[in-house]
């Protein structure tokens, strides 16, 4: 399905994969997961095989489909209990996570998961399936299907996870988590190509066949393609840029 | 043309008596696309459902070109046919032909004119040489213009989409917008697209907008642009925003 | 190593639903019932092969489907072989070969009938029950796309699973004897899910006109072809065959 990738993903930024649907992305989590086997070449951990078992945590499309428990308390300690931590750590940090992804265990601990809205039901999920903190965190669309404000929320969020841990996102909304410094995987026509979130943002601003950012964006940062460190895709940032580089241009 | 006239909507549930439409009344033609928005619980699904006939309001008056859809199933020809979300949860047939047929069967049409429908469609949406594929070999992409043909079979005089981009890639979402604009434009069908994504917002020419079950805004896009402040729980999108700004510095 | 429907042509292929499995049944029974020695056993499988291979059947792919069904056919025949003390072998092989013409038949059958033939004769099978007000057409429809749904739920089922495994569950391992309580991940959201896929599907069908009271016409239409009146002979025969043999 897709050759030479030859990379890494880090920690402290954000890794971003993307292309067509069909172009290998979903595999190449698997892969790293552990559980696509038909693969050559390595990946490697800190310069080790990478031993997926117990490191690393998994999300597909609607992550809210998982549930199984009565309380989202209990959907939350599951990964814990799993892992046998010791009976008095677990609620207190299943709590404290829960508080880390923006709901108040008064509140929802005890709730029924299906009781709750979308955008809650998501960030349980994504809550109970990262609780363990694993190294490396693989997430498969965790976007899709919420609104925009639901979105810049939980980029925000995983964003700040990435800061300390190997988060990976596949995802087709890339301009809600960009970032200038984020690494992003390419997949096309079989092959990967890398780009950090400047170098991205500047292909898909001078080309739309590269990359369909939203085109609000692309028609209002066209003039200054060749700039570097084009901003982030919200409206403020891309009004102080615009401003900035007109009164540049002004004083030249 | 759409009607619906002081329209209130409650599904029967026992722990809330709150009503998901209240007296809602608005007017759609055809030849521009209308966006329905509104955030969860809004009622926009509702309007959507209704305007299908597949409920039927408590109170008030659906109607499409003068009929009313609800139970009208091939009276007079198939009002307004609705797209959902998720392509698989809509695909009936176990092959690509027929699932196409699946509509045609449901209009009791006959034999001879189901074989020529079926391969026309399937020849106009790309899907002409796939009639005996198994419909579990399509991609993500092909399977929704699958859905979109299998309505469109039927000949609809309205087109519902009902959230139609929140699972497709850039690329896929691009080609969407290409085949809504042809049907509105050039086919003679109504649309109406039923959406909370901001950056869908641009493509639409008439909104309605819904907030907790009421009709709150109707009009052209340019009007709500205008307003945009008089709409608290509207999200403005980034667009407007940044021209917003700019305007503003200068 | 599926058995399912492939594509081909051939007399086999052209034959009506209603007599290919009219003919599958005669065959299974035949296999399971008939009072014949080996030898002529052994030749009816024989036969039954050769037809498959005028029939132009991907044979090879059948035959590698046997491995599936290696450990049955071992019991059976270790069953009909020990006769108080002694083993024989004549009455070993003659319990293999039912079994083998049984799997044989049925593999066939599946091969060469597609979704809509295989939904057509169900639901000629449930006509009679229309007296007993049971929709006969609706409960074909119900299993059509029951299978149609099976690779969705079959990749769903498995995404669950790599998704629960991340989150330390302990699934894919102790097998038949996993207790209920381990499965509880991986089965109460895979039920989840399939509830929500058919409720979004009756809508989705009612929506496109669908009523189980309606007038439905239909897409497909099987006719009688030039090999159904010889395959109908031939079905009866063995019938016949199989009544003379076991109690004449």
């Amino acid at each position: 399905m897709a050759e030479k990738i030859d990379g890494s993903f880090g920690c402290g930024r954000i890794n971003l994969l993307v292309g067509r649907a069909g172009s290998g992305k979903s595999s190449l989590l698997l892969t790293i997961a552990g559980f696509h086997s038909e693969f050559s070449g390595q990946i490697l951990y800190d310069g080790a095989v990478f031993q997926p078992a117990g490191n690393f945590s998994l999300t597909f499309q609607d992550p809210e489909s998982l549930f199984f428990n009565t309380s989202v308390g209990d959907e939350v300690e599951y990964s814990l209990r799993m892992r046998e931590l010791a009976e008095n750590e677990i609620t207190p940090r299943a709590q404290q996570w829960l508080q880390r992804w923006g709901l108040e265990p008064e509140k929802f601990y005890s709730r029924h998961p299906f009781e709750l809205s979308g955008g809650e039901k998501r960030r349980v999920a994504l809550a109970a399936c990262t609780v363990a903190m694993p190294p490396v965190i693989l997430l498969d669309e965790p976007l899709a299907g919420l609104d925009a404000n639901g979105q810049k929320a939980l980029a925000e969020m995983l964003n700040q996870l990435a800061r300390e841990h190997i988060v990976i996102v596949v995802t087709h909304e890339p301009e809600v988590f960009l970032h200038p410094d984020s690494n992003i995987l390419f997949l096309r026509e079989g092959q990967g190509s890398w780009f950090s979130g400047d170098d991205f943002l500047r292909q898909a601003v001078c080309n739309r066949d590269f990359y369909p950012l939203p085109r609000w964006y692309c028609h209002a940062l066209a003039p200054f393609a060749t700039v570097s460190s084009l901003p982030q895709v919200n409206a403020e940032a891309v009004a102080s840029f615009v401003a900035r580089e007109k009164s540049h241009a002004d004083k030249l | 043309m759409i009607i619906l006239d002081k329209v209130s909507f409650r599904y029967n549930e026992k722990s809330e008596t709150s009503f998901k439409l209240k007296e809602v009344s608005f007017s759609c033609s055809k030849g521009s696309i209308t966006g329905v928005i509104g955030g969860n619980g809004s009622g926009k699904s509702t309007v959507a459902r209704l305007i299908a006939g597949m409920i039927e309001p408590q109170t008030g008056i659906v109607t499409v070109d003068g009929f009313a859809p609800f139970n009208h199933i091939g009276r007079c020809g198939f009002l307004a046919g609705i797209i959902f979300q998720t392509p698989d949860n809509q695909i009936v047939g176990t092959t690509v032909a027929e699932d196409l047929a699946f509509g045609l069967e449901n209009l009791s049409v006959s034999y001879d004119e189901m074989q020529v429908r079926v391969r026309e469609t399937a020849a106009r949406f790309g899907l002409g040489d796939m009639l005996s594929t198994p419909v579990h070999y399509l991609s993500g992409g092909q399977k929704q213009l699958l859905c979109i043909a299998s309505v469109m079979i039927m000949q609809p005089s309205w087109m519902i989409f009902d959230e139609p981009t929140s699972h497709l890639d850039p690329w896929a979402r691009d080609n969407f917008w290409q085949t809504v604009k042809t049907f509105a434009r050039e086919h003679d069908i109504g649309v109406m697209v039923v959406s909370q994504l901001a950056e869908d917002l641009h493509h639409f020419e008439q909104i309605l907008a819904f907030n907790a079950g009421s009709l709150v805004f109707n009009g052209p896009i340019a009007d709500l642009r205008a307003s945009v402040e008089q709409l608290p729980w509207f999200r403005i999108p980034d667009a407007w925003k940044l021209e917003k700004i700019l305007e503003a510095r200068s | 190593m599926q058995i399912s429907y492939k594509p081909g042509s051939s007399f086999l292929y052209s034959l009506n639903p209603l007599i290919k499995g009219g003919l599958c049944f005669v065959l299974i029974m035949f296999f399971s019932l008939n009072g014949l020695q080996l030898p002529a056993m052994a030749g009816s499988l024989a036969m039954l092969l050769l037809f498959a291979v005028m029939g132009r059947l991907p044979l090879a792919d059948l035959l590698l489907s046997i491995k599936r069904i290696w450990l049955l056919l071992v019991i059976v025949g270790l069953v009909q072989g020990f006769r108080g003390d002694s083993f024989e072998l004549v009455p070993a092989l003659e319990g293999m070969i039912r079994i083998l013409g049984v799997f044989i038949a049925a593999g066939c059958y599946l091969t060469v009938s597609p979704q809509s033939e295989l939904m057509f004769f169900w639901e000629t099978i449930f006509r009679p029950l229309r007296l007993f007000r049971l929709p006969a057409r609706e409960l074909a429809l119900v299993m059509v796309i029951a299978v149609r749904f099976l690779p969705v739920m079959l990749s769903e089922i498995d995404r669950i699973r790599m998704a629960q495994i991340a989150r330390g569950a302990r699934l894919g391992k102790g097998g038949f004897f996993s207790s209920a309580a381990a499965l509880m991940p991986l089965m109460i959201p895979t039920l989840a899910q399939a509830i929500i896929r058919g409720e979004e599907l009756a809508e989705a069908m009612e929506a496109r006109g669908y009523r189980v009271s309606g007038n439905r016409t239909r897409y497909h239409r099987f006719g009688i072809g030039f090999f159904d009146v010889p395959a109908g002979f031939v079905a009866l025969t063995v019938a016949a065959l199989t009544v003379w043999s076991r109690f004449l």
